[in-house]
């Protein structure tokens, strides 16, 4: 007796449930041609706004992002008359409120033509007038916060209240979205084969004359990746050492360009990049401005002697960590000669 | 025909759901801070509400009461993602603009409560009004609510500039603080209306369903 009745009532479920799916499905079918054309021709404005002088747009899988949090979600080349002209990627990250979704383009010069942010959940009068066509951060030339980014260099330090305007009241937005271009813009770079813009060695080791590569490379310490060793000579004399290290940090990847002299004092400090999520801020040259002076071996921390970059505190504390690491590395192998 | 509209208007203030049975607050206070968000709330709300109540209160009679719940989860999650498509295809804007709460539609206590308490016993053509006079009655809600936060806490109505540029916009309006405030304010206006309205009639107080308070006043003070 139970047994039926239980099957009955499954049966009536079933029923409902059936009728509620045929249902949807026609409702879906009217639908969906007209839903897939409008996010086609959202997509397809969106990549001609940031990429106004391409003709057309190519799909491509080639960017890869480098932080877990922001996803590329579909990426084009753009092409013009005379081949790639660039890229223009449709990518989401984390923001205050949700996922920001943007699209970033930028051309074979390393430079941002536009961005466009499709889809912003923050606070709205505050976070959400980076979405905003009528909010500009700056007033006198019409500059939303999107806008402000067209026609800036990738070598730029992306850092906001410095050469990003904020928008106001929306910090962690305007942080949060800076850093969602910055790592998006780069990884595009990087797709485009324009991303290893090479450093000047010679910018953290002034004291050298001539910069030539490492005769031996430099063992790099555990969970450290040194790509570059170089050595810094002043009239034949060796001077210092520089290399460039990557290695993870809060959850993303932080790349330094250490120099180091050869009495072991750390003579200047690049980060190159980082993309953690809020990470991009301490590629600001007040933070590596600090470590110069400081002599390898002695520890540096977080808090104590080396001070973080406000919001980022756990990408200081990466960036601190593989300076130390990589200039005492750079210190024993000078000691040690056969650089 | 009088008893229909009876019915109608009762969800307008005297059973306002939002005002007076207190349910459904959460996507309120959430979509209110835009004038178009509130209207396309309430009128996504509207179209759920009725559709449910119709079409349970019309199989109300083949619905076992043991699973009763499930059955009408069915019915309201699909009329709510009927909308939800109709939305995308047609005000894809808008349907941005209120993220997650369209699809939240299927879980709100409005739509689940009314469908409960009075379509699963009632005939469809009171449901139908019953559907109506609720969902306007949230509609009104929300209209009056993102009224008053869209023009003190950004200045603009339906995005217009309304306040002179002079005015510096009142942020406190649109976060959820100020959300409650104009609530709670708008509340007093309308449980006020809603006393003078009960004491003019209080001779037919005798209907009372489950979510009809005592016209004394005495749930407010308890």
């Amino acid at each position: 007796m139970k047994r039926t009745q239980m099957f009955k009532l499954g049966l009536i479920l079933a029923a409902y449930c059936i009728v509620g799916c045929v249902g949807l499905a026609f409702v879906y079918n009217g639908t969906s041609r007209t839903i897939a054309q409008r996010q086609q021709a959202d997509l397809q404005a969106g990549l001609k706004e940031v990429f106004p002088k391409a003709a057309s747009f190519k799909l491509t899988d080639k960017v890869k992002s480098t932080n877990p949090k922001i996803v590329v979600d579909e990426a084009y080349l753009a092409i013009g008359p005379t081949g790639t002209m660039g890229a223009a990627v449709k990518a989401h990250g984390p923001s205050y409120g949700g996922d920001t979704t943007l699209i970033v383009g930028v051309s074979m010069d390393g430079t941002i033509t536009g961005v466009k942010i499709l889809e912003n959940k923050d606070t709205p009068g505050l976070g959400a007038n980076a979405a905003n066509p009528s909010y500009y951060v700056n007033k006198a030339t019409k500059t939303t916060f999107a806008g402000q980014f067209a026609g800036k260099k990738l070598t730029d330090e992306f850092v906001v209240k410095k050469d990003v305007a904020a928008i106001t009241s929306a910090t962690i937005t305007s942080r949060s979205i800076t850093n969602i271009i910055q790592v998006v813009a780069k990884a595009s770079a990087d797709a485009l084969g324009i991303g290893g813009s090479a450093q000047d060695p010679k910018a953290v080791l002034p004291e050298a004359d001539t910069i030539r590569p490492a005769v031996t490379p430099v063992t790099a310490p555990a969970g450290v990746s040194i790509s570059d060793t170089s050595v810094g000579t002043k009239a034949g004399t060796i001077v210092g050492a520089v290399a460039t290290a990557k290695a993870k940090s809060y959850d993303g990847d932080v790349t330094v360009m250490v120099g180091v002299s050869t009495d072991g004092t750390i003579t200047g400090i690049k980060v190159v990049a980082c993309t953690d999520s809020l990470g991009s801020s301490i590629l600001t040259a007040d933070f590596a401005k600090q470590f110069v002076g400081r002599k390898a071996g002695t520890p540096l921390t977080v808090g104590s002697n080396v001070d973080a970059v406000t919001g980022a505190t756990f990408s200081s504390k990466g960036a601190t960590a593989l300076i130390q690491q990589v200039a005492d590395a750079l210190a024993k192998a000078l000691a040690g000669g056969g650089l | 025909m009088k008893r229909l509209f009876g019915i109608f208007v009762n969800g307008l203030v005297v059973e306002n759901p939002l005002f007076v049975i207190m349910i459904g607050l959460c996507s309120s206070m959430a979509v209110t801070t835009t004038v178009a968000n509130g209207i396309g709330m309430g009128i996504a709300l509207t179209f759920v509400l009725v559709m449910s109540e119709v079409i349970i209160s019309a199989f109300r009679k083949l619905i076992p009461d043991s699973i009763r719940m499930p059955v009408f989860l069915i019915v309201i999650a699909a009329f709510t993602t009927i909308m939800d498509l109709e939305m995308k295809a047609y005000f894809p804007a808008l349907s941005k603009s209120m993220g997650v709460y369209i699809p939240l539609v299927v879980v709100n206590c409005i739509v689940m409560g009314r469908v409960e308490a009075y379509s699963s016993k009632q005939p469809v053509l009171d449901s139908l009004f019953d559907g109506l006079g609720m969902g306007l009655g949230y509609t009104w809600v929300l209209l009056a609510l993102s009224i008053v936060r869209e023009l003190l806490g950004n200045g603009t109505l339906l995005g217009f500039q309304i306040m002179p540029s002079s005015f510096e916009p009142m942020i406190f309006f649109i976060l959820p603080p100020g959300g409650f405030l104009v609530f709670s304010l708008w509340m007093a206006a309308s449980n006020s209306l809603r006393r003078r309205i009960l004491t003019s009639r209080k001779d037919d107080a005798a209907q009372q369903s489950c979510c009809t308070l005592p016209a004394d006043g005495t749930a407010e003070k308890a």
